[in-house]
């Protein structure tokens, strides 16, 4: 769960650069009080935990069909994450990447009471490296508790930055948070492709 | 323009120099013996007199040439050098090896470094406990020795802690003099901002997992002081990062980009240290009508603290630690060591004087133990 967290923490933070200004805009438009902006954005949080959840138990049990034995298990789970890193290391690395949040389709919504939770399933459901980590890695736990506990410390790591996003529009230095979010988003990579690494090697040597 | 510089440089007559060394001379002396003097021990009144003759020779010259890097340097290097050797010489005698097992850390046998710091603040705060594995009063290297240390040194000279106080700085400031001219040239300038990356990781990871991941995982100079045992595929792992991080970042690249590259790209203490440059007294100011654009300062700067862009806005930028390499380039003295609040170009000398003296003599402080260690090791060998 620790590590899950700290994948969370590290991706929020450029989420919050890149999402955040898109989602903002939605959660405070036509709005007047704060009651407004906090059901709001508990709508878009509860929804997001809600596909979290499912995403949790899915990738559990289909975990459980692909990995049949432990060899297979470290061989294969050490080869996604070391995947799945280098695109989290790339994205942090790649001077070509587009800052551009998924949750922009919501613009095509007229639907005001629907967008917060739209934007939850959209948010959530966009596949970034980050997610893909976490999917590996809850269909590798041993238990569906364990792989429900992953999701929620990403879940935990990544919502602490939506919390502040109605002031997010006041940070002064921007493109400095986004600059150490993008790095701290490299560093969780490199984390998880030592792991990867650790687990691939384990399956080699103990196997 | 040449009367002006004349009138600008800090360079002092031999007798003048003599009497600025001197309450340097007393002070040293006072602290290196402790006020009690005991010249009994024939190989420590070696080491004791040589390293005390050869710190205030190093400040003498940084008065009497007015260069204040090339001086620094030595110290620092010797400093990073000595202290790297009197770590693993204190581990072999105790432990009789460089490597550390499970059981040093439960019996909390670990000497304490100003690197764990940034990662002591979340879990203390919120656990009221210092999960760092050494000795909190007693022992060598002391936690709250440490942290007492380092922050009057961060409080009195900012970043400048990072060239005048760091025990490890040297090793990569060493390295980034090897060469004359850099062989890589074009660095992205926000990659500065990496250490603040590793700080926020460190320190979240630290707090969550109650234990010093820097210490554990990252830090380059384990290579040369103490690492864990390796008993493991984890372990292996740890070994094989500390060797790749000191080779890369301490070695390869410094001696490549001519830059503090360990400094600069990953040290999570740098980071703080950079906001303390915020309350610091001290700071380098640039003279704007001096300044003649030819932009040395910014080609010599070992900390990308210096851009063009920071030389026309006559600026330094909070990344700077003070070592005095742009100071000393300047061929028209515009860029000076400088008090906060001063303009610039007003109480240059005197400025340059305070600095000094204060940087000079946290560094002696930090230094002479290690320098004697070693000179003393080095003298008994042949007495």
């Amino acid at each position: 769960m620790l590590d899950s967290f700290i994948l969370g923490l590290s991706s929020g933070s450029t989420c919050l650069i890149t999402c955040g200004m898109v989602i903002f805009p939605y959660l405070m438009a036509g709005t007047a009080g704060t009651r407004k902006i906090i059901t709001d954005l508990s709508f878009f949080l509860l929804t997001r935990f809600l596909v979290y959840f499912i995403l949790a138990t899915l990738a559990f049990y289909f975990g459980k069909v692909i990995f049949t034995s432990p060899v297979f298990r470290n061989y294969i789970s050490g080869i996604l994450y070391m995947l799945f890193s280098g695109m989290l290391i790339w994205y942090a690395i790649s001077r070509s990447r587009k800052p551009d949040c998924p949750a922009k389709i919501v613009e095509t919504v007229n639907n005001r009471k629907l967008v917060p939770v739209l934007l939850g399933v959209v948010n959530s459901l966009g596949f970034c490296p980050a997610l893909m980590l976490i999917l590996t890695k809850s269909a590798t736990e041993g238990t569906i508790i364990q792989s429900y506990l992953a999701f929620l410390g990403f879940f935990a790591g990544t919502a602490l930055y939506f919390i502040p996003v109605p002031i997010a529009g006041k940070f002064r230095k921007k493109k400095v948070f986004e600059t150490i979010g993008v790095m701290a988003t490299g560093l969780a990579g490199i984390i998880f492709m030592i792991k990867g690494l650790t687990s691939l090697i384990g399956g080699i040597i103990y196997g | 323009m040449d009367e002006a510089i004349k009138n600008l440089t800090t360079r002092k007559s031999f007798g003048k120099s003599l009497l600025y060394t001197l309450p340097m001379f007393l002070l040293t002396f006072i602290l290196m013996t402790g006020g009690r003097p005991d010249f009994s021990d024939r190989s420590g009144t070696i080491a004791l007199l040589t390293t005390f003759l050869g710190l205030n020779i190093l400040y003498f010259l940084m008065h009497y040439t007015g260069k204040t890097d090339k001086f620094r340097a030595i110290l620092f290097i010797v400093f990073a050098l000595t202290l790297s050797f009197t770590l693993i010489k204190n581990t072999i005698d105790i432990r009789q090896t460089m490597t550390y097992s499970q059981g040093d850390i439960l019996e909390c046998n670990m000497p304490f470094c100003h690197l764990v710091i940034p990662m002591l603040i979340l879990p203390a705060a919120f656990t009221q406990s210092i999960i760092y594995p050494g000795s909190i009063l007693g022992g060598f290297a002391s936690i709250s020795a440490m942290v007492v240390l380092w922050l009057a040194a961060s409080v009195t000279l900012g970043r400048g802690f990072c060239s005048w106080g760091c025990f490890y700085g040297g090793w990569d400031d060493g390295f980034s003099r090897f060469r004359k001219k850099p062989v890589i040239r074009k660095i992205s300038d926000s990659w500065k901002w990496m250490p603040f990356a590793v700080l926020l990781m460190v320190a979240l990871t630290s707090a969550l997992a109650l234990a010093p991941t820097y210490c554990d995982w990252i830090c380059p100079f384990k290579a040369v002081t103490e690492f864990e045992q390796v008993t493991g595929i984890e372990s292996a792992a740890k070994a094989g990062i500390f060797i790749s991080l000191f080779g890369g970042l301490v070695v390869v690249l410094p001696v490549l980009t001519k830059k503090r590259t360990q400094c600069s790209y990953l040290c999570p203490l740098g980071a703080i240290n950079t906001l303390s440059n915020k309350v610091t007294p001290f700071t380098v100011k640039i003279d704007r009508q001096s300044c003649n654009e030819c932009y040395k300062c910014v080609q010599v700067c070992p900390m990308f603290a210096l851009t063009n862009d920071d030389v026309k806005n006559g600026n330094v930028s909070i990344f700077c630690t003070k070592c005095g390499k742009c100071v000393d380039a300047c061929p028209t003295q515009a860029i000076h060591y400088g008090i906060k609040g001063v303009p610039a170009n007003r109480m240059v000398k005197f400025s340059r004087n305070l600095f000094l003296f204060v940087s000079f003599l946290f560094i002696a402080v930090f230094a002479s133990g290690s320098i004697i260690t070693v000179i003393k090791s080095i003298v008994n060998l042949f007495i």
